[in-house]
């Protein structure tokens, strides 16, 4: 097995982890080129290659990369900034407003400052288009050759980069969206073309539709990003497989990407789960939730088997209906700003210094205080050993904003509001939690709580009090989950078809072909990206509803469900969610179950890197020990002297009792005076609450699975 | 007494408002009635053992101002007999609720034994029992004729449903989906219910009593901060209601004397004409919902929703009048008697604080049909939300919003989406789309109505219309002009074309007949001549601004 690189491009770093294979995989960062973030790529490869012993030209070193797998957030950054393609759509006539109005929604009801977003096509670039199918698909009116003829003219005349097509009811009958989209490739060959029922035949028309226009927003874009990229790395010579991250947690090639670009768009924090996972497994866990906290916004998933799925999102109030990981993220970072509302309640974000100026201790102009100043002042930060001693922190500045901004105003000492300020932030990042968790009908208290970026684990032990979690992990990779992540996804793509019925009279033949034809999509998409038999898999999941309720549940149908042609497993599958979800069932009321969408997700799994595990060192991590400095305890509202441990020298079995502080290069631990510590196998930090009968029992786990 | 912590009522206030999202969140995803999970025609919220507000999820704010009120109410009536594990229903007019069809479910919470706060969610039902289906009622006088009174009533005891009366209440309401419907809104509570107990679990009683009151006393002040804002005195506005259902050509005013004093503020309805004979009544708390809502509109959108924001606010509504309809009148259009008093409200204040007011918004005129879906053979219920929803009005910097609908939602109802709503009633929708010209020019330009034509599908179709704002446009401020007007217009196979009154019961409606609906758009804001050329410009392209229009009241294009 050759060289895996995993290559995560943020907002300030472009992170990379290199899986050797015979060896402990290395992590590298370097910093971002946002205009062309290839060159960061290219930047960081060239570093690599030139850091190994003896060193390499970068030709060398990615002869042997045999996988880059990149996550990549140029399509999110074109939505964000309203830097996409100049764009245009085909509808139906009588309907082309419908992505404009986005059903005449107003998020903020009672703010009338609060103005619509601007569509992803202007209104003179929407066109309606004469002809229409009924509800069941049956043509009432033909396709209008002459509106089509119309509105390319006025597109070519545009010089418009992408056209959208989406009809009224074609995800019952796609015929006339086909073809429109031949007359489209005629007449604009060049033209990045959409087609609603290519991309999601599924019922809802806006849901449908805004998913259409916003890949044809993003879809030139990045067309444009993945040609620069190959060429780059065909010039340094890699002939390897490129594989790009999705939004549902899968990876895909190039070619599949650059026709269903809105796959990517929520793709920046979708690796986290999966890499979650895999540190969870080593405590014989297969269920866990991953928060990543990080310089402006913190997100939180949970894995229950699987990452937990979604079947649509939001993008700057767009609406994205395509099948994702249920990520949630809020507006809470270290560089989140603390302030007093008017009623002089303190709050905490969403508002962030971002990297410029940055909190108050950078010292690069900011005045305004953030949890970041506030993690100083409370002792968790060293000054001179912030990001492994490569950058001093003013505790001075600190305090003067905290103290002019926050404690002032409250009446309250600095230490006090500082504490306050990370009480609040620790608080917003539970209700995160709690969106993941409670509200989806978990329990937060059954799962381990998978701690990364690099500002999560000061945070994780307040939070985890909060929500009565008692056991985490903080991996030694914490602040680059994502890359670790980006090497263990699989292939994944999935198919969705709208299929309306009762399940108790389920035309079987019928529901069987629906399935068959994605599950053979699927297959050949495999097949052209290499996939052989033997590693591919095929989940089948309905979306069902009691008769006349407008919302369905998602839930996974076994396959022997389907091959006994069973409508009662399936009805009880569906039952079982439902409550789980909402509290309740029908199902002693027999309320009718009908079926709305059938989906298909077809798996092609790829060789993941190994990590190698470290001996057993024995408990005592005197050797790893640095010092001591005053930290606040939130338990005991006070500050007192905690031991410091320097992380890089802390061995399997070592074990600190809190509270106590670890450091590393790009992370810093608090374990709480209500916490144990104890790093495992893999190197990561496992943090018990005190009083377990077995404190030791996540190393023990660990070596279970180690044997 | 416990000390208070600065930093745990931070804590308590975002966990009071996760709460009620939360349970707002359950009844969207599972109910059944398009008027409730696509609408989102209900609210969730929270109250102390005292039915004082702590926070709601107010989805449609016209309905949330009368769940403290009867909370309270039922507080009293019950006395000692409130219960672990009982469920009470509510929707009675004539004891604080606001409309016959708005049914609210209330679950007392106990920690260690006490009465600590209660759940509620309350929503609109597709029926109610009533002479009509669906409950709108034009030719009703009084109560008995629109609904099924609900006055306090336990359904379920300590856990234990009361089949008895469950089947009293279901016997009497014509669909079935209304019953799974309200155990979605029991669901909603359940939830509301265990996440209290768990907080209570963390933090103890004794602390939460504390605290709540704090929380109150904060909101009190950031309520108060806004109110001391405008200045000192007595401001008068008047909104107008147009038709009562029986009577052609009536007409009536509602007359508000708002008066503010340092940081207090009361709005007096006094001079309001009298009630109806018809169904054109408010009740107190639809009365003061709208008052409310319209008020929130003009401060700080972050204002927390708990007691303290209501404590520098006085509402005086004599009984007997147009906005408080004495028993047993009939009052289901009240709800809708929100447009002309937020009409009321704006007009007072506009000069006043000039800067914190919109120009008027478009009303409600909307229609209900009920009919057989023969294709599928099923009976269907629908309201004709997408229709229904004009623009905003414009304010000084800011555009009204488009397609936004009624001041009373401001955005929170939904338009059914198109696929949907074919397959759930037999019409076809052929065009629903912003209308040229319709917004209310200025400066600052109102927000755009919507044209909406369907066929009808049925042949036994019953269409209700309940509204107004067919005869007097939204107003204009500064300079801005008025909006333009509502109007339904049917056009049967015959060719034949029926306008049906605002308020109207038409039946028999056949097959093939077009309905055809424009919702108006809002007033705008300041001189029409000195709006941005390249916005105009960009809007003469995009055909939401005809070149006509532009030169006659913008004066000319490309003059900048």
């Amino acid at each position: 097995m050759g060289v895996k690189i995993g290559i995560d491009v943020g907002g300030t770093f472009t992170d990379f982890l290199v899986a050797w294979g015979d060896r402990e995989p290395e992590i590298f960062k370097v910093l971002s080129t946002p205009s062309d973030p290839s060159l960061g790529v290219l930047d960081g490869l060239h570093r690599i290659a030139a850091s190994q012993q003896p060193p390499q030209d970068v030709n060398t070193f990615i002869g042997d990369v045999d996988t880059i797998v990149h996550g990549t957030t140029v399509t999110t950054n074109a939505t964000l900034t309203r830097k996409g393609a100049k764009s245009a759509l085909l509808t139906t006539a009588g309907v082309r407003d419908a992505l404009e109005m986005r059903r005449g929604v107003r998020e903020e009801q009672y703010n009338n400052r609060y103005t619509n977003v601007t569509p992803l096509v202007p209104r003179y670039l929407r066109a309606g288009v004469g002809g229409r199918v009924d509800r069941d698909g049956r043509e009432l009116d033909a396709l209008r050759p002459d509106d089509l003829a119309d509105a390319l003219e006025l597109f070519r005349q545009e010089g418009v980069e992408s056209v959208s097509i989406c009809f009224l009811n074609a995800f019952a009958n796609p015929a006339h969206e086909q073809q429109a989209a031949a007359v489209v490739r005629a007449a604009m060959p060049h033209v990045y073309l959409t087609v609603s029922t290519a991309l999601l035949p599924s019922i809802r028309f806006y849901d449908r539709l805004s998913t259409t226009a916003l890949n044809s927003y993003v879809g030139p874009i990045l067309s444009r990003y993945l040609d620069q990229l190959t060429e780059r790395l065909r010039g340094v010579g890699f002939r390897g497989t490129l594989l790009i991250m999705q939004s549902n947690g899968g990876v895909m090639v190039p070619e599949v990407a650059r026709d269903k670009a809105a796959l990517t768009l929520l793709s920046g924090p979708a690796a986290g789960p999966g890499a979650g996972q895999v540190y969870a497994r080593a405590h014989g866990r297969d269920d866990c939730i991953v928060v990543d906290m990080g310089g402006t916004s913190f997100e939180a998933s949970l894995v229950s088997g699987a990452p937990l799925m979604v079947n649509e999102g939001i993008i700057d109030r767009h609406r994205i209906a395509l099948p994702m990981l249920g990520i949630h993220t809020i507006g809470a970072g270290g560089g989140s700003l603390g302030w007093i509302d008017e009623g002089g309640l303190l709050r905490m974000g969403p508002q962030s210094a971002g990297a410029d100026p940055g909190p108050a201790c950078y010292g690069r102009g900011g005045t305004l205080p953030t949890c970041t100043d506030a993690n100083l002042v409370l002792g968790y930060l060293d000054p001179d050993f912030f990001a492994g001693g490569t950058m001093a922190l003013d505790l001075e500045r600190a305090r003067c904003a905290i103290g002019q901004h926050v404690a002032a105003r409250l009446g309250l000492s600095i230490e006090e509001a500082a504490a306050g300020m990370y009480r609040v932030v620790c608080n917003n990042m539970a209700q995160g939690i709690r969106e993941v968790s409670i509200k989806r009908g978990f329990d937060p208290r059954e799962f381990p709580l998978i701690v990364a970026g690099g500002a999560g684990p000061i945070h994780s032990c307040l939070i985890c009090e909060e929500l009565e979690m008692p056991f985490q992990i903080v991996p030694r990779e914490s602040s680059i989950l994502c890359a670790v992540g980006m090497l263990l996804g699989d292939l994944i793509h999935d198919f969705v078809r709208t299929h309306v019925c009762r399940l108790e009279h389920a035309d079987w033949p019928a529901l069987e072909r629906v399935l068959d034809e994605m599950t053979a999509a699927g297959r050949e998409l495999l097949q052209r990206e290499g996939i052989p038999e033997q590693h591919r898999s095929f989940q089948v999941k309905f979306d069902c509803r009691y008769l006349k309720q407008f919302h369905e549940v998602s839930f996974a149908v076994p396959q022997a469900a389907i091959a006994a042609r069973d409508a009662g497993a399936i009805a009880r599958a569906f039952h079982l969610e439902h409550n789980r979800l909402y509290g309740y069932s029908l199902e002693e009321l027999r309320a009718p179950v009908e079926i709305i969408n059938v989906r298909v997700q077809a798996i092609g799994r790829t060789d993941k890197p190994e990590f190698s595990r470290q001996p057993h060192a024995g408990a005592d991590p005197a050797a790893a020990r640095r010092g001591e400095r005053p930290a606040y305890l939130p338990g005991a509202r006070a500050f007192r002297s905690v031991p410091i441990y320097d992380g890089h020298r802390l061995r399997h079995g070592n074990e600190i009792s809190g509270p106590a502080i670890i450091e590393e290069a790009t992370t810093t631990i608090f374990v709480s005076e209500n916490f144990d510590c104890v790093t495992d196998a893999l190197g990561s930090f496992a943090l018990h609450r005190k009083g377990r009968a077995d404190p030791a029992d996540g190393a023990h786990g660990a070596d279970h699975d180690a044997h | 007494m416990t000390p208070i912590d600065p930093i745990l009522l931070s804590v308590y206030a975002r966990n009071f408002k996760s709460i009620a999202d939360e349970m707002s969140i359950s009844v969207q995803k599972t109910t059944r009635s398009p008027i409730l999970c696509e609408a989102k025609d209900f609210v969730t919220g929270l109250y102390d053992a005292g039915g004082r507000m702590l926070e709601q999820m107010e989805n449609l704010p016209i309905l949330a101002f009368s769940l403290a009120p009867v909370c309270k109410y039922i507080r009293e009536f019950f006395g000692d007999d409130i219960h672990e594990g009982d469920v009470i229903f509510h929707n009675d007019v004539f004891s604080l609720g606001n409309q016959n069809n708005d049914v609210a479910v209330y679950k007392p919470i106990f920690f260690e034994g006490e009465l600590v706060a209660w759940a509620a969610a309350k929503g609109h039902q597709a029926d109610i029992g009533g002479a009509v289906a669906g409950g709108y009622n034009p030719n009703a006088t009084e109560v008995w004729q629109e609904a099924l009174r609900i006055p306090p009533v336990k359904v379920v005891e300590q856990g234990r449903v009361r089949r008895d009366v469950w089947d009293l209440i279901f016997a009497n309401i014509r669909l079935d989906i209304v019953q799974h419907d309200l155990r979605a809104q029991m669901g909603a509570c359940t939830v509301g219910e265990r996440r209290m107990q768990a907080l209570l679990r963390k933090y103890g009683r004794e602390n939460f009593e504390a605290h709540k009151l704090a929380l109150f006393d904060a909101t009190r002040r950031m309520m108060e901060a806004e109110i001391e804002a405008i200045p000192n005195g007595t401001y008068f506005g008047e909104g107008h209601v147009f038709y009562d259902g029986r009577h052609d050509g009536s007409r009536f005013t509602i007359r508000v004397r708002i008066q503010v004093e340092d940081r207090h503020i009361t709005f007096d309805y006094s001079d309001t004409d009298p009630q109806t004979n018809g169904f054109v009544n408010g009740t107190f708390t639809s009365s003061a919902s709208a008052t409310m809502l319209t008020f929130l509109q003009m401060v700080n959108p972050e204002i927390p929703h708990n007691d303290g924001m209501l404590q520098p606010i006085r509402i005086i509504i004599p009984e007997g009048t147009l906005l408080n309809a004495s028993y047993p009148k009939a009052t289901t259009f009240g709800n809708h008697l929100c447009p002309p008093n937020a009409d009321a409200i704006i007009r007072a204040l506009a000069d006043v604080i000039p800067e914190r007011v919109t120009a008027g918004w478009n009303n409600l005129l909307c229609s209900l049909t009920t009919g057989t879906d023969r294709a599928r053979d099923e009976k269907y219920v629908d309201i004709f939300f997408m229709g229904m929803k004009g623009g905003s009005g414009a304010m000084d910097g800011t555009d009204g919003y488009d397609h936004i609908g009624m001041i009373d939602a401001s955005g929170g109802v939904l338009d059914q989406d198109y696929e949907m709503f074919e397959q759930q009633t037999p019409h076809r929708l052929i065009k629903h789309e912003y209308l040229c010209d319709s917004a209310g020019p200025g400066r600052w330009r109102g927000g755009l109505g919507t044209e909406t034509i369907y066929e009808i599908g049925s042949d036994d179709t019953q269409l209700v219309t309940f509204g107004d704002g067919d005869f007097e446009p939204p107003f204009g401020l500064r300079g801005g002009h008025a909006g333009t007007l509502n109007r339904i217009c049917l056009t049967f196979p015959d060719g034949r074309e029926v306008i049906p009154r605002n308020k109207d019961l038409l039946t028999a409606v056949p097959r093939g007949t077009r309905y055809h609906q424009i919702a108006g758009g809002g007033g705008g804001y300041g001189d029409p001549r000195l709006r941005d050329r390249d916005v105009l410009a960009r809007e003469i392209r995009d055909g939401i601004v005809s070149p006509e229009a532009a030169r006659a009241v913008y004066g000319d294009a490309h003059r900048n």
